[in-house]
């Protein structure tokens, strides 16, 4: 890759700036990481992150209501924005001579967004209407069902969109003091990548940014989820094509030792999966254990596991689509099942072997876009270090059969455990 | 002076494509390979012209299925060594067939393109599907068809094709088939349809960071002894009548919350000199920025959808020139009414210069963004031999994008769009009484 390594940089008001020069194409990304997201919410405001993302559409005093997104596509842009439990983050890909159009666009604001009444009633049905998008599916309501049991002190108990009665009571003024405390230099990192000069870009960064105010402090999240009691079953049932299963484990987060030997068991359990935030990756799941087991033998018409780096700890998720003739009892067991091989077997150094490749192999598809690289330092600033861009490849290859096998002992065991199934209901 | 600057950097990535190696092998194949040094990886992506079109009503998902069918055994390995082969090295292999052609294609570690290809080229000369694989893929596209039976985008696309095309004619459905017909499809009419692939109509594309004249060597060991086992199929496509009226459909679904709507009228070809002018209004008109003229009215003043579009579909023959949003079962009217009057002000007023001007430059300017990948490339490339485009297309196309006047644009959505002759399909909650 054509590429000079991350430098990191910090403004007077102690934003912090990361930069990589990446010549290979004539394109540059602006991204905007904010440390905020559902964990951050309180009782009654579920749903302000997202809703407070929407709002830094629409409109400043020098870029009104609509016409952000014209500006960037007039010079040949892409943009979105977007809001997860730990983060919200926002990205213009440009050509590389437009990149201060992002500059631009993300100090303007950072700081001078109106929330206009208007405005912000009619982004609340917009939101409505993404949320009962969402509940058309099935899958939804059993996942927000497993992270509600999974989670009973910590905020990951809400569904980032928020619940319905929050969003329709929110005020205007509770969302306009959600963006003054949040979405200050103090709480964002910027991160540039692509085909320009590091020296030249950070003159404008500093143009734009250096003499933002700092913003106040911030408050901490304080919950901590305290050690599960025994295992925990919920059960659907609503009008459905099948019956769905989904389980999680409560599990560290990514900051803790044993990260990197679960990420390895999800690897093992259904293939390393892609890095990239816009797809393209290599699919490397038919040859690993769940798809053996459940789908090659009918159970399942696809099932699968995840892990993801998360700040406080979160689930280790199984999932799968019930094949029409079988139950999502037999489908738990077998799940399970799974599970109890590595518990008692360990994995292979074979196994170990194919992963470090697929992992190998999906860094250098994702490696390709700098939009996708963004995404990746900007996500791991805010959940650990950007460093760890560059660490997890070793990370993960020093893991070892019997890293994993423990790790698997640890944390997947039945009182950890959250189960949930989608019973369809006779129409 | 916008517009100018970002033209020329568009062109730079442009000159790249232009260096692809084209060459066609002696029994009708045509290979691009392109260097491309920046990534240690390679995207294989083709096309080969035989689709869903070739398909009757009754065997409906074959295509399809027929498709996704070449990876479960070739004459030298079964599925599990092809899985297995591949993802050892972190690399993977897929085909799958659409509307109008059957893709197929790979990603992998440049040291590992060897492997891919070869396992490409048993697949699409060598399948072999066995009886037990054909019948766990039936069991995992019945389930997908269950799963889309409950879901209102597809519910909702399937009506209006039903509306919009006749029974016989291969737009009036969805490639994925039915349960009925997918039931019915056996080995044998897979192997069937397997014949109608043919060299000829084959195209792969290889980027990466690779030799072309040593990847050019291998594609002929590899696929220079493709003997078509018969000619390239010919298509007879049925009259479609033109829309009389407004029809209306609503289609009820049990557990839903939100109706999703999609309106829609014939379209053009691919191939209609008026493409252009009708891809540009397509983009002022549900595109642009967030949703065009369609997202500034339904979302953001509106605030009625979180998602509303347009679409164009122009191919072999006129597509579905539409529009979609999902909205609150109590807005579905206003919502139809809004779509509505978007297209009424724009078949009567046009474009505005300014939409013009903004249309242009992100045309243009955004191509940069298109061509910074290996598969962003092989996919430019794919596209210029799909319609014939020549490989110096992306560098023409800032000319062709602004040879478009004002004029035709309006000409050609009042030609299309229609406010009195349309069809619309909401699939959501019942209705209320």
């Amino acid at each position: 890759m054509t590429s000079i390594r991350v430098q990191a940089h910090t403004l007077p008001n102690t934003m912090l700036v990361l930069t990589r020069e990446v010549h290979s194409a004539p394109v540059a990304t602006c991204w905007i990481w904010y440390r905020v997201g559902s964990r951050n919410e309180p009782s009654g405001l579920t749903g302000v992150s997202h809703w407070v993302e929407h709002m830094l559409f629409k409109g400043t005093p020098s870029i009104p209501a609509g016409t952000l997104d014209r500006t960037v596509a007039r010079n040949g842009g892409v943009f979105n924005g977007f809001t997860w439990t730990d983060f919200t983050a926002y990205y213009e890909t440009l050509p590389a001579d437009r990149l201060e159009l992002g500059l631009h666009i993300e100090s303007d604001r950072m700081i001078n967004s109106l929330f206009e009444p208007d405005e912000t009633d009619s982004e609340r049905t917009v939101i409505l209407s993404e949320l009962e998008g969402y509940a058309n599916y099935p899958e939804t309501w059993l996942d927000e069902a497993v992270k509600a049991a999974a989670f009973t002190v910590h905020p990951y108990h809400h569904p980032v969109i928020g619940y319905k009665s929050d969003l329709l009571a929110m005020t205007r003024d509770e969302l306009y003091d959600y963006y003054q405390t949040y979405y200050m230099p103090n709480n964002a990192i910027l991160v540039l990548i692509g085909d320009f000069d590091t020296n030249q870009v950070m003159k404008q960064v500093e143009r734009y940014f250096a003499d933002l105010p700092a913003g106040p402090a911030l408050p901490s999240v304080r919950a901590v989820e305290p050690e599960p009691q025994g295992e925990r079953r919920v059960v659907i049932r609503r009008p459905g094509p099948a019956q769905y299963v989904q389980m999680g484990y409560l599990v560290p987060d990514c900051r803790h030792a044993d990260f990197a030997a679960l990420a390895v068991l999800d690897a093992t359990l259904s293939g390393a999966k892609p890095l990239s935030f816009s797809g393209g990756g290599a699919q490397t799941n038919r040859s690993a254990r769940i798809y053996q087991a459940l789908v090659e033998t009918e159970l399942a018409s696809s099932a699968s596991s995840s892990y993801m780096p998360t700040r406080d700890p979160f689930l280790f998720e199984l999932h799968a689509t019930v094949h029409d003739d079988r139950t999502a009892d037999e489908v738990e067991t077998a799940l399970i099942g799974e599970i109890e091989k590595i518990q008692q077997d360990g994995v292979s150094a074979d196994e170990l072997a194919k992963i470090s490749k697929q992992l190998r192999a999906q860094v250098a598809y994702s490696g390709e876009s700098v939009t996708n690289q963004a995404f990746q330092l900007g996500m791991w600033e805010v959940l650990d270090s950007y460093a760890r861009v560059d660490s997890l490849l070793d990370e993960l290859a020093a893991v070892t059969t019997d890293d994993v096998r423990r790790a698997a002992q640890t944390y997947l065991t039945e009182q950890r455990r959250v189960v949930g199934h989608f019973i369809p209901t006779a129409d | 002076m916008t517009f100018v600057r970002s033209a020329s950097t568009a062109n730079n990535a442009a000159a790249g494509l232009a260096a692809a190696t084209r060459h066609i092998l002696p029994n009708g194949m045509t290979a691009l390979v392109l260097r491309a040094s920046s990534s240690p990886t390679v995207s294989v992506r083709g096309f080969l012209s035989v689709g869903a079109v070739y398909e009757s009503t009754a065997q409906s998902g074959l295509a399809s299925f027929t498709g996704a069918a070449l990876i479960r055994g070739t004459q030298s390995r079964t599925f599990q060594q092809i899985v297995a082969e591949t993802e050892e090295r972190g690399c993977s292999v897929h085909a799958g067939g659409g509307l109008h052609t059957t893709g197929f294609g790979a990603r992998a570690l440049a040291e590992d393109l060897p492997l891919v290809l070869e396992i490409l080229a048993d697949m699409l000369l060598r399948p072999t599907f066995p009886l037990h694989e054909v019948e766990k893929l039936r069991n995992q596209f019945l389930m997908g068809l269950r799963e889309d039976e409950q879901e209102t985008r597809v519910q909702a696309s399937r009506a209006i094709r039903s509306m919009l095309y006749p029974a016989q004619h291969p737009y009036g459905r969805l490639t994925s088939g039915t349960m009925a017909t997918i039931q019915a499809l056996s080995r044998d009419d897979l192997a069937a349809f397997h014949q109608q692939y043919h060299p000829s109509s084959a195209v792969l594309v290889i980027v990466g960071d690779v030799e072309p004249p040593v990847i050019v060597d291998e594609i002929e060991r590899l696929f220079g002894d493709w003997k078509p086992s018969s000619v390239p199929p010919t298509l007879d496509w049925p009259p479609v009548a033109p829309l009389d009226g407004v029809q209306r459909q609503h289609i009820p679904m049990a557990g839903k919350v939100q109706s999703d709507i999609i309106w829609g009228v014939h379209g053009l070809k691919r191939s209609d000199p008026a493409y252009y002018a009708a891809m540009i209004g397509n983009v002022i008109l549900g595109q642009l920025g967030i949703g065009g003229r369609l997202g500034e009215n339904v979302r953001e003043r509106q605030g009625m959808a979180y998602y509303v579009y347009s679409s164009l579909e122009a191919d072999l023959e006129a597509g579905l020139w539409g529009a979609a949003a999902g909205v609150n079962p109590e807005n579905v009217d206003q919502a139809i009414t809004t779509i509505l009057h978007e297209i009424e002000q724009f078949c009567q007023h046009g474009p505005t210069d300014e939409e013009i001007d903004d249309v242009r430059a992100y045309l243009t300017g955004s191509l940069a963004l298109g061509l910074e990948t290996n598969d962003g490339l092989a996919g430019a490339l794919l596209t210029i031999e799909h319609y014939d485009l020549g490989l110096d297309y992306v560098m023409r196309y800032p000319e062709i994008i602004h040879a478009v006047s004002r004029e035709a644009i309006v000409e050609t959505a009042r030609a299309y769009l229609s406010t009195e002759r349309y069809a619309v399909a909401i699939a959501g909650p019942a209705e209320e009484e």
